[in-house]
């Protein structure tokens, strides 16, 4: 089947993707954004969390085929080494992460919290992380990371 | 100040520089194992056993075979004609040497052992193909349980071992154990039991195996603790000349001791691509992961501690049995580690241990952060027995029983001095931090509202790396490489192997201050086998060995340039200063030279700005500390809510404060999911796998883990230069002491003797009488 999508704002498309081809894969695999993780390929981690039309969705569950037309955001458009975006510079700032495999999910749920929410309280943050797991940090740095993001 | 010391304007050390990492791994440019993408690449799958225990009778791999885009498929008796006919089964260090081929032929020994691999255009043909495979199984009794290991009615796992024991019973004495047992006035036992829980770190092992048929050479892209180690063992399985293999790791997404061996697929892969001649990719899924590529702990441990009225603990009895699994390994050796450590900074006088290691159908043992943390658990859980059978508070048996510091410290009674402990000073500082009286009365008032408050501390030291002995006494060595290339930069060669650790910046930092660049002068670099020396990142030892390593290469290095420099300048090295990467005469700025200059100018007149230094470990020392929980039970769920979590820690000078946060805590949420979450269970008649997901497996997320308030002792500098220690595994070793002591402590109305580490919330009802058993 062909896909057409727009991924970070530039519109890419592909042809003959297979149905049953995830879009987590397609992204890695097909479009080169190696960004994206894959941590339980069963929805539970969060690690390959992108946004798809403003929500956060685990792109791990989702076929390629599904995302056809739709408007797609990964880690690779929030801003790049030379040039992080303010989240990232907060995040760098509270050594938020530490082996950087779940990060990409992370990223990617936070920035639809605050498109949603701009000054979330702590207890908003933890709630709406919940579904992304972190085996290094504990948490807190990340949290930090957040709140400082948003000035609290 | 002499020469070679650096103005005070460039100070790195102590301060929580930001990571060098941080830019790669906030924008998703980072380059793991599963982000290599070669020309031409396949990738495997594998085929594993859904049975504990059974011969294989037969298996057909020709339909897998016929179906397109499959490449190659193997069974394992094909898989061993691709090894090196000298190939010895891998991972095996411990017990008696076992037969086994890398994937199981004749039987399998576990839910998950690999049985057959195929190769493929794509992981998903590769799966398709799996299913096509037909093995028949001829299912044997299993072995379960350590019950079952120990009946010699059940088959022997291994049959040339004979048994399913295997190490011990082996028994040791330290000090008067008979004794201190005489003088006791009594005996307070337990049996202590450490469930089976794994690292899982969120990115699975895998490989990318590039043989290149021109140059017969082959360059591995892993993810592994140790690019040398993982060399070496295919250097020995492939029968390759170590010249021939280039192992190179990228970012590691976490380990935590999984990944210093190389595992049976990484070898198969490996000899996959050799065998095609195309690069040969295998990622292991999550559920391959949490049933095969390792798990831990697993232990009981009968205790006998022989205790006076006073609350004084003069001796320990210890027997410990740990279930190794299937494939057994370091688990078979974990007796020692945790024998020389039990005594912890307490002064008993005497110390009887007894291990067995016992082999199962279950995944093998692995090294899990702080593999020896039995020993604290056991320790400072009888500890709390002890004061509660005393009618004492905890901390004051712990104070009784802290060994002497101070200018003529104690030793353990298994032989090492606690020179530089810092246990008593931690216990302390925890005393001071919470207020033990006025909690107890808010404990009481809470009670009376039906609130189950409770109070746990635990107290531990960890040799990361330990005090030299006096009169010498090895630490080990690391090794090094650094040099001052042509671009003028700074680079180190380390044998770390980071995967989390933040070593690209903490190294930077000691060298960048040391030689007297800005840290964006200097380059580490790591995960090559071509470039950096042997070893791997391990046991808590990096802070001190790669730290010390780092220290001494950039001091002879910039001894080493200002030599060159006042050559090339016509001045005294005396009279040099480096400033802004710039090496002039001291106040002579105008005739600064850039380091990139001295270099190339050196370069072209054949001198190497290199120099290579192991470092010994100086004097070393402890690290360690005591944490405590403020906990309340709901006793009509079973949930613990963590209140408040102090942990007061000593690891020396530290490198980088924000760094050693994240491993203080990282360490404390793994130790709360252990006690409250994770557990990788196992049907105890049949040996079936039970938590293959994440919906079995917990782990802890945003709402278990609390904030984690850290305090940093930084005290007793035992050597000149090199005072930092270890601290990646303390958290993870003390905290499960720490939670099931204030648990304990929460739940004494119900009188509950918690003797097991695992309470999640069922279980806690069942102690408290509110569910059956």
């Amino acid at each position: 089947m062909n896909v057409e999508l727009t991924v970070n704002g530039e519109a890419r498309s592909a042809h003959d993707v297979e149905p049953r081809k995830t879009l987590a894969d397609f992204l890695r695999e097909d479009l080169g954004l190696t960004g994206t993780h894959l941590g339980c390929e069963h929805g539970v981690c969060g690690a390959c969390t992108v946004i798809v039309d403003g929500d956060a969705v685990r792109s791990c569950l989702m076929l390629a085929v599904q995302a056809n037309r739709a408007e797609i955001r990964t880690i690779e458009g929030l801003g790049t080494p030379d040039d992080m975006n303010p989240l990232q510079e907060s995040m760098r700032d509270s050594h938020a992460f530490q082996c950087g495999f779940c990060t990409p999910g992370f990223m990617m749920q936070i920035t639809a919290l605050l498109e949603e929410n701009p000054s979330p309280t702590e207890d908003e943050v933890r709630e709406t992380l919940s579904g992304n797991i972190c085996r290094c940090t504990g948490y807190e740095s990340i949290i930090n990371g957040v709140l400082k993001a948003v000035g609290a | 100040m002499t020469a070679t010391q650096q103005p005070m304007a460039q100070r790195f050390v102590g301060e929580s520089v930001k990571r060098s990492e941080d830019k790669r791994i906030l924008t998703g440019t980072g380059n793991y194992v599963d982000d290599v993408q070669l020309p031409g690449m396949l990738h495997a799958a594998f085929l594993r056993s859904p049975f504990a225990h059974a011969h294989i009778t037969s298996i057909d791999v020709s339909a897998a075979r016929q179906v397109e885009g499959v490449v190659a498929v193997h069974d394992g008796a094909s898989m061993q004609g691709l090894l090196a006919e000298t190939a010895q089964p891998p991972g095996i260090f411990g017990p008696a040497p076992v037969k086994f081929t890398l994937l199981a032929s004749d039987k399998v020994r576990l839910v998950g052992d690999p049985v057959a691999v195929v190769v493929a255009t794509s992981r998903y043909i590769a799966e398709d193909a799996l299913q096509l495979i037909d093995v028949e199984y001829d299912e044997l009794p299993p072995i379960a349980t350590v019950e079952h290991a120990l009946d010699e009615s059940r088959p022997a796992i291994f049959e040339d071992l004979g048994s399913n024991v295997v190490t011990g019973p082996r028994t040791n004495t330290h000090g008067d154990v008979d004794g201190a047992f005489a003088r006791a006035d009594r005996i307070v036992t337990a049996n202590i039991k450490v469930h089976r829980h794994q690292n899982v770190p969120m990115e699975c092992r895998g490989v990318v195996a590039d043989f290149d048929t021109d140059s017969q050479t082959l360059t591995i892209h892993g993810s592994n603790q140790g690019v040398g180690i993982a060399k070496m063992v295919l250097t020995g399985q492939l029968g390759m000349p170590p010249d021939t293999i280039r192992v190179l790791c990228g970012d590691i997404g976490g380990s935590f001791g999984l990944k210093i061996g190389t595992g049976r697929e990484e070898i198969a892969t490996a000899a996959l691509s050799k065998a095609i001649g195309r690069p040969v990719k295998w990622i292991e899924d999550r559920n391959e992961h949490l049933a095969f590529s390792g798990q831990a702990r697993e232990e009981t441990l009968d205790v006998e501690a022989a205790v006076t009225n006073e609350g004084d603990i003069l001796g320990l009895k210890v027997s410990m049995i740990v279930d190794t699994g299937a494939y057994p390994g370091m688990g078979a050796m974990l007796g020692g580690m945790v024998e020389n450590m039990m005594p912890g900074p307490y002064s008993l006088e005497g110390l009887e241990f007894t291990f067995r290691a016992v082999t199962t159908n279950k995944a093998t043992y692995v090294a899990y952060r702080g593999p020896w943390a039995s020993e604290t658990f056991c320790r400072e859980r009888i500890v709390d027995m002890v004061a509660k059978e005393l009618g004492m508070e905890p901390l004051e048996v712990r104070r009784r029983n802290i060994a002497f510091q101070g200018d003529n410290p104690g030793k353990m009674v298994t032989g090492r001095t606690l020179k530089s402990a810092t246990a008593r000073e931690s216990l302390e500082k925890i005393a001071e931090l919470v207020d033990l009286p006025s909690f107890r009365k808010r404990q009481a008032e809470a009670r009376q509202q039906g609130k189950h408050l409770g109070i746990g501390m635990a107290t531990y030291i960890e040799a990361a790396p330990g005090p030299r002995a006096d009169g010498g006494g090895g630490l080990g060595n690391e090794a090094m490489r650094m040099r001052l290339d042509d671009d003028g930069i700074v680079r180190v060669f380390t044998a770390q192997m980071p995967h989390g650790q933040s070593h690209e910046t903490t190294l930077a930092q000691i060298a960048a201050e040391e030689f007297g660049v800005p840290m964006e002068m200097v380059k580490v670099v790591v995960g090559d086998s071509d470039q950096v020396p042997f070893g791997f990142t391990g046991g808590s030892r990096s802070a001190t060995m790669a730290g010390g390593a780092a220290l001494v290469n950039a001091r002879a290095l910039r001894e080493k340039v200002l030599e060159e420099t006042a050559n090339q300048l016509e001045a005294a090295v005396e009279d040099l200063e480096i400033v802004d990467g710039k090496v002039g005469v001291r106040g002579v700025p105008a005739k600064a030279k850039a380091l990139a200059e001295i270099a190339t100018t050196a370069t072209a007149a054949g001198t190497a700005l290199e120099v290579s230094q192991a470092f010994d470990g100086g004097q070393g020392g402890w690290s360690g500390g005591t944490h405590c929980a403020i906990v309340e039970v709901d006793v009509e769920t079973g949930l613990v809510d963590i209140e408040r979590y102090i942990v007061v820690e000593d690891c020396g000078k530290l490198i980088n404060p924000a760094v050693v946060d994240g491993q203080v805590r990282g360490g404390v949420a793994q130790g709360i999911g252990a006690v409250l979450l994770e557990k990788s269970a196992y049907d105890p008649d049949s040996g079936q796998f039970l938590a293959g997901t994440f919906m079995d497996y917990l782990l802890p997320t945003t709402t278990e883990v609390p904030r984690i308030e850290t305090h940093h002792l930084e005290t007793v500098p035992l050597d000149p230069d090199v005072n930092f220690r270890g601290v990646g595994e303390g958290g993870m070793v003390v905290s499960p002491a720490t939670l099931c002591n204030a648990i304990e402590d929460a739940l004494s109305p119900f009188a509950v003797k918690i003797e097991e580490q695992h309470l999640p919330p069922l279980r806690i009802l069942e102690l408290i009488g509110a569910l059956d058993d």
